[in-house]
């Protein structure tokens, strides 16, 4: 490198850090805090020289070893290793999988905690197998899904405290509700550009978020509704002193009373659902309607005049989404027992999103390992929360810069002329 | 009567903070057909810079009239430097990319710019004390006071002297000639040997800075902010641009105004909690059943 | 020959530009009919008008099928290929890229598939009824691929192949939703002169063998000499002759749209 390049980069270096300086100064070296009456502001110059003095830094360091290129190529080697890894073991990796899945609970350092953890990941992976086949096959980009789940989780919620209904009649009620929200807003709104549609979405989204508000005679507004009768062991409850004349799961099976009984069976619940949701997916994917799908993702206009009818094939996708994203939410309603309308912001909707982006649009095992990464590694830091957010936000940027089609993104075609050489 | 005339008042101030932040959508549309969804941030990050600023020219006991002109300036100049980062960072890099790839980046960057201002500036909402105060009142004699306050004035004239330098901007010199060229034809105005990267980066420039002053509109009429205002308040300016007709500079003003005149007199006159279903609901239809908007050009499809 | 489409008094405007002025021509079962002109003469809005992509503004466009005449103005859409049985190419190939071949072809017998396979219904369940349907849908894209020569790389993503390739797989996965009229739009540009003769070829194995009235649009006067049985010139959306490919040529009225007015 010349005298001449070191020059140029320092003085690059050194703009990146007045450019630092006035986005981190004010907003992060100048605190506002309440005081008693009004705003008083507290300094925070350490952490800005830090932040400033780390974008000069990072900002020479690329130029020096115009390294964006060599992390670019590592990166995607790292990420092509990757995918053809898993394509290549596909089926022994998802054997090992749900193997490791169902003997989870009995493995010896799996304790309540680990559960809780592992039964969320679970219901996201569940969402983004729903979403993927809105985003990753139809390539409709839905920022409101969060509002199925929604209507999911309130249908289940209503049926279930109004009329007493078991858990299995509710949740393919709930389903079913659930895919006619989604067909509802989806007629009129698929024939919208993929942008506009977005945030048509979004807006369904929070007018659902804002209904459930306000609407106090049937959702009870803010504070939601309780006492959603929690799910049954075909008929025996997770009690610890059932009712007079009536058994439940730990006297009928003779065993200790122990709130992992129930945690376990939830466990188990949520893992059936979600493996009914990647089946249906992997064969609806190799069907007519599934390559239809994709083709409208490739070129609206080739498949108009090819005779597909793109609004009934997007409805049918969006409805399919929106029925899991339902099976979903009325899991979330029995586990927790109490829904309010503060667990299906936005930001949700976006996490979603986020899991079906990061993983691949389309694949199914990138939907798992983000979901494990995303939810579950962050889980661990739950402190961290806001960070964690920050860490979502950015990995969609770097994504869409570096890979834009997701870590996981080999596609198999849905049917082969010549079988399977390769 | 006398209670319509008040909402007016209120929808005019209003719609003059969406339009501003609806110039921003709109540019940007037009320039390099995104929606610049981390827009609304970027508003939010405007209103605190502005609220910084009031914090800290309150205590040195300035004449009124400089302080405000002083944080305008202040809180144009910091947000501008955010709108260009973000762009260099999460957009330029994309030109090229696949159709949904910059919503997305920029859904990640509007998530990033939310919670990197909650991290550092907290989550609790900031109250302002109020700095203008009084304001001209009318219908005396009626049982309902119409009320203009200073500040209300004060937003509307700023909005409208802005928009007239912006306005000659765009029309009358070479800059807003680059830009309009761009917006038709990118490679071409670069085979011109136009700049066309600055030609962008100062749209976002342009777009934020006004985006700032909405935000310390903001900060001086509501009186308190928080982290997530940028959300609301971004979709509501969308709106505004696509119901003006998107990729129009005048359209995103008219507008602003109507959806700011639609959610006072819905809440004035409807129902006050489902006055955001009444902005969601408009953008919603007009982009189903009207989505060239008033102003804005037929998006005949190519085939 | 009996007729197999009749264009009458065709008008297209944007606005206030007139892209298609009143324009009437036929074009025969069984024969290739060309549409020329220079840049901008309107043959591309002349097909966005037969296949439902654009709305004339005036004007009747009739096929004509065993059962009678049937409007394609009241076609929109995906109907003009599904109902009305009329498929298309475009100036720049819109094939599915991220897709195989062989799936690209499938996507081009969507409808008949959807109803073997109950709507998802009978798929999903497996059902043989479903399978053996599926398997003839494959069969007949074999039968294209093998005209082609593209058989072996049935499995490789369409995007991936040659241009040339991608040419002629557009053009027979518009065959697989067996049409009545075919519109191709600048089938051979871009083509070497190897390629455009084997494309020749494949549109005369079209006309004479699947009986498919063919209407096109292209530049290469070698292609449109070369097999069109009668040809229609275009000059600012209006018609300014028509006859056989050597009529045209001697056309002065041709000549003068191409070459300009010698004064």
């Amino acid at each position: 490198m010349e005298k001449k390049d070191i020059i140029q980069s320092v003085k690059d270096s050194l703009f990146t850090g007045v450019i630092a300086l006035a986005l981190f100064g004010p907003i992060v070296g100048l605190r506002t805090a309440s005081k008693g009456e009004g705003l008083f502001i507290t300094p925070q110059w350490g952490i800005v020289f830090i932040l400033v003095g780390l974008c000069i830094l990072g900002r020479f360091l690329i130029n020096l070893n115009s390294a964006r290129k060599t992390e670019f190529t590592f990166f995607s080697k790292f990420t092509s290793k990757l995918s053809s890894v898993t394509e290549e073991k596909a089926k022994h990796l998802a054997i090992t999988a749900i193997l490791f899945a169902v003997v989870f609970p009995f493995l010896p350092f799996t304790d309540r905690y680990f559960m809780d953890v592992a039964i969320m990941i679970l219901t996201y992976i569940m969402l983004g197998w729903g979403l993927n086949i809105v985003v990753g096959l139809a390539g409709l980009l839905d920022l409101g899904y969060v509002a199925f789940y929604a209507v999911g989780a309130y249908s289940y919620a209503l049926i279930a405290t109004t009329f007493g209904w078991s858990f299995w009649i509710c949740l393919p009620l709930a389903g079913v509700f659930a895919a006619f929200f989604g067909i509802l807003l989806g007629f009129p709104v698929l024939r919208l550009r993929g942008d506009y549609l977005a945030i048509v979405t979004l807006g369904f989204g929070e007018i659902i978020r804002i209904v459930l508000i306000n609407w106090y005679e049937v959702t009870n507004g803010p504070d939601g509704i309780t006492g959603i009768p929690r799910p049954s062991f075909f008929g025996l409850p997770f009690k610890r002193s059932p009712d007079e004349g009536e058994a439940s799961f730990h006297t009928f099976f003779n065993l200790e009373y122990s709130t992992m009984h129930r945690i376990i069976f939830l466990y188990y619940l949520i893992l059936i659902l979600a493996l009914i949701t990647n089946y249906f997916t992997l064969k609806i994917r190799k069907l007519p309607v599934g390559r239809a799908w994709e083709a409208l993702r490739e070129d609206e206009i080739a498949c108009k005049s090819l005779g597909v009818n793109p609004t009934n094939t997007k409805l049918t996708a969006f409805a399919i989404g929106a029925m899991f994203g339902g099976f979903a939410g009325s899991f979330f309603a029995t586990r927790q027992a109490f829904i309010s309308p503060e667990s299906f912001t936005f930001i949700e909707s976006a996490i979603i999103v986020a899991i079906v982006v990061l993983g691949g649009m389309g694949s199914q095992t990138g939907v798992v390992l983000a979901s494990i990464f995303l939810i579950g590694i962050t889980e661990m830091f739950r402190d961290l929360e806001q960070y964690r957010m920050i860490a979502f936000g950015g990995a969609m940027v770097l994504i869409m810069v570096f890979k834009p089609k997701g870590i996981l993104a080999n596609r198999k075609p849905t049917i082969l002329m010549h079988g399977d050489k390769k | 009567m006398e209670y319509f005339i008040q909402q007016l008042v209120n929808g005019i101030t209003l719609g003059s903070i969406y339009g501003l932040i609806a110039i921003g959508y709109t540019m940007v549309y037009g320039i390099i057909g995104m929606i610049n969804f981390a827009h609304g941030d970027i508003f939010m990050i405007g209103a605190f810079v502005a609220l910084i600023s009031f914090i800290i020219f309150g205590l040195t006991g300035v004449a009124l009239p400089v302080i405000l002109l002083l944080v305008l300036l202040i809180a144009m100049l910091f947000t501008a430097c955010y709108g260009w980062t973000v762009e260099k960072l999460a957009y330029k890099p994309l030109r090229g990319s696949f159709r949904l790839a910059p919503l997305i980046s920029a859904l990640g960057m509007s998530i990033v710019l939310q919670n990197y201002v909650q991290v550092a500036q907290g989550a609790r909402v900031k109250p302002m004390q109020p700095l203008i105060s009084g304001g001209l009142e009318f219908f005396k004699n009626s049982e309902f006071v119409v009320t203009v306050s200073y500040l209300q004035i004060f937003i509307v004239v700023l909005t409208v002297i802005l928009m007239g330098i912006f306005t000659y901007l765009i029309t009358k010199t070479d800059l807003g000639r680059a830009q309009r060229a761009c917006e038709q034809d990118r490679t071409m105005t670069a085979l011109l040997g136009i700049n066309v990267d600055r030609t962008i980066s100062i749209t976002f420039i342009i777009g934020s800075s006004l985006a700032s002053v909405a935000g310390m509109m903001f900060v001086l009429y509501y009186g308190v902010i928080d982290f997530y205002i940028g959300f609301l308040a971004g979709i509501k300016a969308f709106t505004a641009a696509v119901l003006g007709g998107i990729g129009s500079l005048p359209g995103a003003m008219l507008g602003g105004l109507l959806i700011g005149l639609i959610e006072t007199f819905w809440a004035g006159y409807v129902s006050l909690e489902y006055k955001d279903v009444a902005a969601f609901s408009v953008l919603i239809v007009v982009l189903i059943f009207f989505p060239t908007g008033f102003l804005g050009k037929p998006d005949i499809e190519k085939v | 020959m009996s007729n197999l489409l009749s264009v009458e008094n065709l008008t297209m405007q944007f606005g206030g530009l007139t892209a298609i002025d009143n324009l009437s021509f036929d074009a025969k079962n069984n024969e290739i009919t060309s549409i020329i002109g220079p840049n901008g003469a309107g043959k591309t809005t002349v097909f966005n008008c037969l296949t439902g992509f654009y709305k004339p503004t005036n004007g009747q466009m009739f096929l004509h099928k065993n059962e009678g005449k049937i409007s394609l103005r009241k076609y929109t859409d995906f109907k003009i290929a599904h109902v009305a049985k009329v498929a298309r190419t475009f100036q720049n190939i819109r094939l599915f890229p991220a897709m195989s071949v062989l799936e690209n072809l499938l996507v081009a017998q969507h409808n008949e598939l959807m109803v073997a396979s109950g709507y998802s219904l009978f798929g999903l369940l497996n059902l043989k009824s479903y399978r053996d349907k599926e398997q003839l849908a494959v069969d007949k894209a074999r039968y294209w691929l093998d005209i082609i020569g593209l058989t072996n790389r049935a499995d490789d993503n369409a995007g991936d192949l040659p241009y040339g390739d991608q040419r002629k797989l557009e053009i027979v996965r518009a065959m697989c939703i067996e049409p009545k009229l075919l519109c191709l739009d600048e089938p051979a540009a871009g083509l070497n002169p190897k390629e455009s003769a084997e494309l020749n070829k494949l549109l005369k194995f079209i006309k004479t063998e699947k009986k498919t009235g063919i209407l096109l649009i292209e530049h290469d006067m070698s292609v449109v000499m070369g097999i069109s049985d009668h040809v229609v010139v275009l000059n600012y959306g209006k018609k300014i002759f028509e006859g056989t490919a050597d009529q045209t040529k001697t056309s002065k009225e041709v000549i003068e749209a191409y070459l300009g007015v010698d004064e």
